[in-house]
Protein backbone atom coordinates (compact mmCIF):
# COMPACT_ATOMS: atom_id res chain seq x y z
CA UNK A 1 0.00 0.00 0.00
CA UNK A 2 2.45 2.63 -1.06
CA UNK A 3 0.94 6.11 -1.23
CA UNK A 4 1.65 9.49 -2.73
CA UNK A 5 0.69 12.89 -1.37
CA UNK A 6 -1.19 14.89 -4.00
CA UNK A 7 -0.81 18.67 -3.84
CA UNK A 8 -4.10 20.02 -5.20
CA UNK A 9 -3.90 23.74 -4.61
CA UNK A 10 -4.26 24.23 -0.84
CA UNK A 11 -5.44 20.69 -0.45
CA UNK A 12 -3.08 17.81 0.34
CA UNK A 13 -4.44 14.28 -0.01
CA UNK A 14 -2.63 10.95 0.12
CA UNK A 15 -3.62 8.60 -2.65
CA UNK A 16 -2.38 5.03 -2.94
CA UNK A 17 -1.59 5.76 -6.58
CA UNK A 18 1.25 3.23 -6.88
CA UNK A 19 -1.20 0.59 -5.69
CA UNK A 20 -3.96 1.84 -8.01
CA UNK A 21 -1.57 1.98 -10.95
CA UNK A 22 -0.35 -1.56 -10.27
CA UNK A 23 -3.94 -2.78 -10.11
CA UNK A 24 -4.81 -0.93 -13.31
CA UNK A 25 -1.74 -2.15 -15.19
CA UNK A 26 -2.75 -5.71 -14.34
CA UNK A 27 -6.09 -5.28 -16.20
CA UNK A 28 -5.33 -2.49 -18.68
CA UNK A 29 -4.78 -4.65 -21.77
CA UNK A 30 -7.92 -6.66 -21.10
CA UNK A 31 -10.07 -3.58 -20.47
CA UNK A 32 -8.74 -1.64 -23.45
CA UNK A 33 -9.32 -4.69 -25.66
CA UNK A 34 -13.01 -4.42 -24.78
CA UNK A 35 -13.10 -0.84 -26.12
CA UNK A 36 -13.45 -0.97 -29.93
CA UNK A 37 -13.83 2.80 -30.39
CA UNK A 38 -10.29 4.10 -30.56
CA UNK A 39 -11.11 7.47 -32.09
CA UNK A 40 -12.88 8.91 -29.05
CA UNK A 41 -11.65 9.89 -25.60
CA UNK A 42 -13.66 10.56 -22.46
CA UNK A 43 -11.02 12.50 -20.54
CA UNK A 44 -8.88 14.05 -23.26
CA UNK A 45 -11.42 15.30 -25.81
CA UNK A 46 -11.20 18.02 -27.04
CA UNK A 47 -8.46 19.13 -24.65
CA UNK A 48 -6.08 17.21 -22.49
CA UNK A 49 -6.39 17.31 -18.72
CA UNK A 50 -2.91 18.74 -18.69
CA UNK A 51 -4.24 22.07 -20.00
CA UNK A 52 -6.16 22.64 -16.72
CA UNK A 53 -4.99 25.46 -14.42
CA UNK A 54 -3.54 24.33 -11.07
CA UNK A 55 -6.20 26.25 -9.17
CA UNK A 56 -8.80 23.96 -10.71
CA UNK A 57 -6.98 20.71 -9.92
CA UNK A 58 -8.69 20.01 -6.63
CA UNK A 59 -12.21 20.53 -7.96
CA UNK A 60 -11.61 18.43 -11.06
CA UNK A 61 -9.97 15.65 -9.07
CA UNK A 62 -12.87 15.64 -6.61
CA UNK A 63 -15.49 15.45 -9.34
CA UNK A 64 -13.59 12.93 -11.48
CA UNK A 65 -13.30 10.61 -8.48
CA UNK A 66 -17.09 10.96 -8.13
CA UNK A 67 -17.51 10.35 -11.85
CA UNK A 68 -15.52 7.12 -11.71
CA UNK A 69 -17.41 5.84 -8.68
CA UNK A 70 -20.86 6.87 -9.87
CA UNK A 71 -20.64 6.18 -13.59
CA UNK A 72 -17.67 3.95 -14.33
CA UNK A 73 -16.70 1.17 -11.89
CA UNK A 74 -20.24 -0.10 -11.31
CA UNK A 75 -20.74 -0.59 -15.06
CA UNK A 76 -17.51 -2.51 -15.55
CA UNK A 77 -18.48 -5.84 -14.02
CA UNK A 78 -16.88 -8.64 -16.07
CA UNK A 79 -16.99 -12.41 -16.26
CA UNK A 80 -13.42 -12.50 -14.93
CA UNK A 81 -13.12 -12.56 -11.09
CA UNK A 82 -9.50 -11.36 -11.31
CA UNK A 83 -10.53 -8.19 -13.12
CA UNK A 84 -13.47 -7.60 -10.79
CA UNK A 85 -11.14 -7.86 -7.78
CA UNK A 86 -8.70 -5.36 -9.23
CA UNK A 87 -11.57 -2.97 -10.07
CA UNK A 88 -12.80 -3.34 -6.49
CA UNK A 89 -9.37 -2.41 -5.13
CA UNK A 90 -9.21 0.65 -7.36
CA UNK A 91 -12.78 1.69 -6.56
CA UNK A 92 -12.27 1.41 -2.80
CA UNK A 93 -9.01 3.37 -3.05
CA UNK A 94 -10.90 6.08 -4.97
CA UNK A 95 -13.57 6.08 -2.27
CA UNK A 96 -10.92 6.50 0.42
CA UNK A 97 -9.21 9.35 -1.46
CA UNK A 98 -12.50 11.08 -2.18
CA UNK A 99 -13.39 10.99 1.50
CA UNK A 100 -10.17 12.80 2.29
CA UNK A 101 -10.88 15.29 -0.50
CA UNK A 102 -14.28 15.91 1.04
CA UNK A 103 -12.50 17.50 4.01
CA UNK A 104 -10.86 20.03 1.71
CA UNK A 105 -14.19 20.65 0.03
CA UNK A 106 -15.78 21.40 3.39
CA UNK A 107 -12.92 23.76 4.23
CA UNK A 108 -13.45 25.62 0.93
CA UNK A 109 -10.07 24.56 -0.38
CA UNK A 110 -11.57 22.84 -3.40
CA UNK A 111 -13.50 25.56 -5.19
CA UNK A 112 -14.72 25.03 -8.75
CA UNK A 113 -13.92 27.72 -11.27
CA UNK A 114 -15.40 28.25 -14.70
CA UNK A 115 -12.77 26.12 -16.38
CA UNK A 116 -13.39 23.16 -14.07
CA UNK A 117 -17.10 23.24 -14.77
CA UNK A 118 -16.50 23.36 -18.52
CA UNK A 119 -14.03 20.50 -18.36
CA UNK A 120 -16.34 18.32 -16.24
CA UNK A 121 -19.30 19.10 -18.49
CA UNK A 122 -17.21 18.00 -21.48
CA UNK A 123 -16.25 14.73 -19.78
CA UNK A 124 -19.90 13.97 -19.03
CA UNK A 125 -20.84 14.86 -22.62
CA UNK A 126 -18.17 12.52 -24.00
CA UNK A 127 -19.50 9.82 -21.68
CA UNK A 128 -23.13 10.40 -22.68
CA UNK A 129 -22.24 10.12 -26.38
CA UNK A 130 -21.76 6.37 -25.92
CA UNK A 131 -23.90 3.65 -24.41
CA UNK A 132 -23.25 3.23 -20.70
CA UNK A 133 -21.16 0.07 -20.82
CA UNK A 134 -18.96 1.29 -23.67
CA UNK A 135 -18.52 4.66 -21.99
CA UNK A 136 -17.66 3.04 -18.65
CA UNK A 137 -15.17 0.60 -20.18
CA UNK A 138 -13.54 3.42 -22.17
CA UNK A 139 -13.30 5.60 -19.06
CA UNK A 140 -11.75 2.75 -17.10
CA UNK A 141 -9.30 2.19 -19.94
CA UNK A 142 -8.22 5.84 -19.59
CA UNK A 143 -7.47 5.57 -15.86
CA UNK A 144 -3.73 6.00 -16.46
CA UNK A 145 -4.45 9.34 -18.14
CA UNK A 146 -6.16 10.44 -14.92
CA UNK A 147 -3.36 9.05 -12.72
CA UNK A 148 -0.65 10.72 -14.81
CA UNK A 149 -2.45 14.05 -14.47
CA UNK A 150 -3.28 13.71 -10.77
CA UNK A 151 0.31 12.77 -9.91
CA UNK A 152 1.78 15.57 -12.01
CA UNK B 1 -32.83 -33.28 2.47
CA UNK B 2 -29.29 -33.22 3.97
CA UNK B 3 -28.98 -31.32 7.23
CA UNK B 4 -27.55 -27.82 6.75
CA UNK B 5 -23.93 -27.44 7.81
CA UNK B 6 -23.18 -24.97 10.58
CA UNK B 7 -21.59 -21.75 9.31
CA UNK B 8 -17.90 -21.26 10.16
CA UNK B 9 -17.40 -19.54 13.54
CA UNK B 10 -14.74 -17.43 15.28
CA UNK B 11 -14.00 -15.53 12.08
CA UNK B 12 -11.29 -12.93 12.62
CA UNK B 13 -8.56 -11.01 10.82
CA UNK B 14 -4.93 -11.22 11.85
CA UNK B 15 -3.19 -8.14 10.45
CA UNK B 16 0.43 -7.29 10.96
CA UNK B 17 2.55 -4.87 8.92
CA UNK B 18 -0.13 -4.43 6.27
CA UNK B 19 -0.45 -8.17 5.69
CA UNK B 20 -3.92 -9.40 6.43
CA UNK B 21 -5.14 -12.98 7.04
CA UNK B 22 -8.70 -14.15 7.60
CA UNK B 23 -8.99 -17.11 9.97
CA UNK B 24 -11.91 -19.18 11.30
CA UNK B 25 -12.64 -22.33 13.26
CA UNK B 26 -12.99 -25.56 11.27
CA UNK B 27 -16.41 -27.08 10.60
CA UNK B 28 -16.09 -30.71 11.61
CA UNK B 29 -18.14 -33.53 10.11
CA UNK B 30 -17.31 -37.07 11.08
CA UNK B 31 -15.21 -38.76 8.43
CA UNK B 32 -15.51 -35.92 5.89
CA UNK B 33 -13.43 -32.92 4.92
CA UNK B 34 -14.91 -29.47 4.88
CA UNK B 35 -13.88 -27.00 2.23
CA UNK B 36 -14.23 -23.25 2.61
CA UNK B 37 -14.86 -20.25 0.36
CA UNK B 38 -14.20 -16.61 1.19
CA UNK B 39 -15.77 -13.40 -0.13
CA UNK B 40 -15.15 -9.73 0.64
CA UNK B 41 -17.01 -6.46 0.26
CA UNK B 42 -15.52 -2.98 0.47
CA UNK B 43 -17.30 0.26 1.22
CA UNK B 44 -17.52 0.87 -2.50
CA UNK B 45 -19.52 -2.33 -3.00
CA UNK B 46 -21.86 -1.39 -0.17
CA UNK B 47 -22.42 2.20 -1.29
CA UNK B 48 -22.23 1.96 -5.09
CA UNK B 49 -22.53 -1.66 -6.19
CA UNK B 50 -25.73 -2.96 -4.60
CA UNK B 51 -24.03 -4.50 -1.58
CA UNK B 52 -22.30 -7.00 -3.86
CA UNK B 53 -19.72 -9.50 -2.62
CA UNK B 54 -16.56 -10.53 -4.45
CA UNK B 55 -15.11 -14.04 -4.24
CA UNK B 56 -11.41 -14.56 -3.58
CA UNK B 57 -10.46 -17.27 -6.06
CA UNK B 58 -7.36 -18.36 -4.14
CA UNK B 59 -9.65 -19.11 -1.19
CA UNK B 60 -12.39 -20.95 -3.05
CA UNK B 61 -13.13 -24.49 -1.78
CA UNK B 62 -9.92 -24.64 0.25
CA UNK B 63 -9.28 -27.09 3.06
CA UNK B 64 -7.27 -24.60 5.12
CA UNK B 65 -8.89 -22.31 7.70
CA UNK B 66 -6.66 -19.35 6.76
CA UNK B 67 -6.94 -17.04 3.75
CA UNK B 68 -4.46 -14.34 2.74
CA UNK B 69 -6.65 -11.36 1.93
CA UNK B 70 -3.85 -8.79 1.60
CA UNK B 71 -4.12 -8.40 -2.16
CA UNK B 72 -7.83 -7.56 -2.06
CA UNK B 73 -8.01 -5.55 1.16
CA UNK B 74 -5.88 -2.78 -0.26
CA UNK B 75 -7.74 0.47 0.40
CA UNK B 76 -8.10 2.27 3.73
CA UNK B 77 -11.86 1.67 3.95
CA UNK B 78 -14.05 -0.65 6.03
CA UNK B 79 -14.33 -4.16 4.61
CA UNK B 80 -16.81 -6.94 5.30
CA UNK B 81 -15.62 -10.55 5.03
CA UNK B 82 -17.48 -13.85 5.05
CA UNK B 83 -16.77 -17.61 4.84
CA UNK B 84 -18.93 -20.64 4.15
CA UNK B 85 -18.27 -24.38 4.25
CA UNK B 86 -18.99 -27.19 1.81
CA UNK B 87 -18.96 -30.87 2.74
CA UNK B 88 -19.89 -33.15 -0.09
CA UNK B 89 -23.19 -31.85 -1.45
CA UNK B 90 -23.96 -29.90 1.69
CA UNK B 91 -23.30 -26.17 2.01
CA UNK B 92 -23.42 -23.95 5.09
CA UNK B 93 -24.76 -20.46 5.46
CA UNK B 94 -22.21 -17.65 5.35
CA UNK B 95 -20.37 -16.88 8.52
CA UNK B 96 -19.58 -13.15 8.56
CA UNK B 97 -16.78 -11.29 10.34
CA UNK B 98 -18.16 -9.43 13.33
CA UNK B 99 -17.72 -5.75 12.56
CA UNK B 100 -15.62 -4.40 9.74
CA UNK B 101 -11.93 -4.65 9.04
CA UNK B 102 -9.99 -1.56 7.95
CA UNK B 103 -6.28 -1.85 7.09
CA UNK B 104 -5.58 1.25 9.16
CA UNK B 105 -5.88 -0.99 12.24
CA UNK B 106 -2.98 -3.24 11.24
CA UNK B 107 -0.39 -3.71 13.97
CA UNK B 108 3.03 -2.36 13.07
CA UNK B 109 6.29 -3.81 14.33
CA UNK B 110 9.69 -2.16 14.34
CA UNK B 111 12.00 -3.26 11.50
CA UNK B 112 14.72 -5.82 11.90
CA UNK B 113 17.94 -3.90 11.60
CA UNK B 114 21.68 -4.23 11.94
CA UNK B 115 23.99 -1.32 12.67
CA UNK B 116 27.43 -1.63 11.08
CA UNK B 117 30.59 0.42 11.53
CA UNK B 118 32.57 0.29 8.30
CA UNK B 119 35.71 2.10 9.32
CA UNK B 120 34.38 5.47 10.48
CA UNK B 121 31.11 5.10 8.54
CA UNK B 122 27.97 4.30 10.49
CA UNK B 123 25.80 2.10 8.28
CA UNK B 124 22.43 0.44 8.82
CA UNK B 125 20.86 -2.60 7.25
CA UNK B 126 17.04 -2.47 7.36
CA UNK B 127 14.44 -5.15 6.74
CA UNK B 128 12.45 -4.68 3.53
CA UNK B 129 8.88 -4.61 4.82
CA UNK B 130 7.23 -3.79 1.51
CA UNK B 131 6.41 -0.74 -0.66
CA UNK B 132 4.11 0.82 1.90
CA UNK B 133 6.88 1.18 4.49
CA UNK B 134 9.26 4.01 5.34
CA UNK B 135 11.58 4.17 8.35
CA UNK B 136 12.52 6.77 10.91
CA UNK B 137 16.06 6.17 12.16
CA UNK B 138 17.47 7.87 15.26
CA UNK B 139 21.16 7.78 16.18
CA UNK B 140 23.22 9.48 18.81
CA UNK B 141 26.50 9.39 20.65
CA UNK B 142 26.21 7.07 23.57
CA UNK B 143 25.38 8.85 26.84
CA UNK B 144 24.48 11.99 24.87
CA UNK B 145 20.81 11.26 24.27
CA UNK B 146 20.04 14.96 24.35
CA UNK B 147 21.54 15.29 20.88
CA UNK B 148 19.88 12.86 18.51
CA UNK B 149 20.03 12.83 14.74
CA UNK B 150 17.11 11.63 12.65
CA UNK B 151 17.02 10.14 9.19
CA UNK B 152 13.85 9.28 7.21
CA UNK B 153 14.45 6.30 4.94
CA UNK B 154 11.78 6.27 2.23
CA UNK B 155 13.04 3.28 0.31
CA UNK B 156 15.02 0.35 1.58
CA UNK B 157 18.16 -0.02 -0.47
CA UNK B 158 20.80 -2.51 0.59
CA UNK B 159 22.51 -0.40 3.23
CA UNK B 160 21.79 3.07 4.57
CA UNK B 161 24.69 5.40 5.30
CA UNK B 162 23.84 7.28 8.46
CA UNK B 163 26.94 9.29 9.24
CA UNK B 164 30.67 9.49 9.64
CA UNK B 165 31.70 8.70 13.20
CA UNK B 166 34.35 10.21 15.36
CA UNK B 167 37.08 7.68 16.07
CA UNK B 168 36.74 5.97 19.45
CA UNK B 169 33.23 7.37 20.09
CA UNK B 170 30.33 5.02 20.83
CA UNK B 171 27.22 5.44 18.73
CA UNK B 172 23.71 4.05 19.26
CA UNK B 173 20.93 3.51 16.71
CA UNK B 174 17.23 2.65 16.81
CA UNK B 175 14.50 2.66 14.13
CA UNK B 176 10.72 2.56 13.72
CA UNK B 177 8.60 1.72 10.68
CA UNK B 178 6.09 4.22 9.24
CA UNK B 179 3.19 3.69 6.80
CA UNK B 180 2.18 6.94 5.11
CA UNK B 181 -1.10 5.56 3.73
CA UNK B 182 -2.42 5.07 7.25
CA UNK B 183 -0.19 7.73 8.88
CA UNK B 184 0.97 5.42 11.67
CA UNK B 185 4.30 4.30 13.09
CA UNK B 186 5.53 1.27 14.99
CA UNK B 187 7.31 1.43 18.31
CA UNK B 188 11.08 1.80 18.16
CA UNK B 189 13.34 -1.18 17.76
CA UNK B 190 15.87 -2.27 20.35
CA UNK B 191 18.83 0.11 20.47
CA UNK B 192 22.09 -1.12 18.99
CA UNK B 193 25.37 0.52 19.99
CA UNK B 194 28.81 0.18 18.48
CA UNK B 195 32.15 1.91 18.23
CA UNK B 196 34.32 2.63 15.26
CA UNK B 197 37.99 1.80 15.65
CA UNK B 198 39.80 2.37 12.47
CA UNK B 199 38.44 -0.30 10.15
CA UNK B 200 37.21 -2.75 12.84
CA UNK B 201 33.76 -2.40 14.32
CA UNK B 202 33.19 -3.47 17.86
CA UNK B 203 29.81 -4.29 19.33
CA UNK B 204 29.17 -2.94 22.80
Amino acid sequence: LGSKVLHLGHCRVSLSSPEIRAGFNAIKANIQARDPIRTLSILSHPHSLHKVKSSDRCCITHHLLDFYMDKVFRHCKTEDPFIDRRISSIANSFLSARRKLEQCHLQNQCACGQESREKLTQVLANYAALNVTSAAIKSLGELDILLDWVEK
Amino acid sequence: EDALLPAPQNISVLSTNMKHFLTWSPVTVQGETARYSVEFQGEYEREYANDSWIPICECSLIASTVCNITEDISATVAYNLRVRADVGARRSEWGTLKGFFNPITTSLTPPLMKAIADGYHLLLELEDMGPAFQFCVLYWKKDQESTMWQKLVKKVSSVVHLDTMEGGADYCVKAQSYVEAINRSSSFSQTQCLRAQGDRSMWL
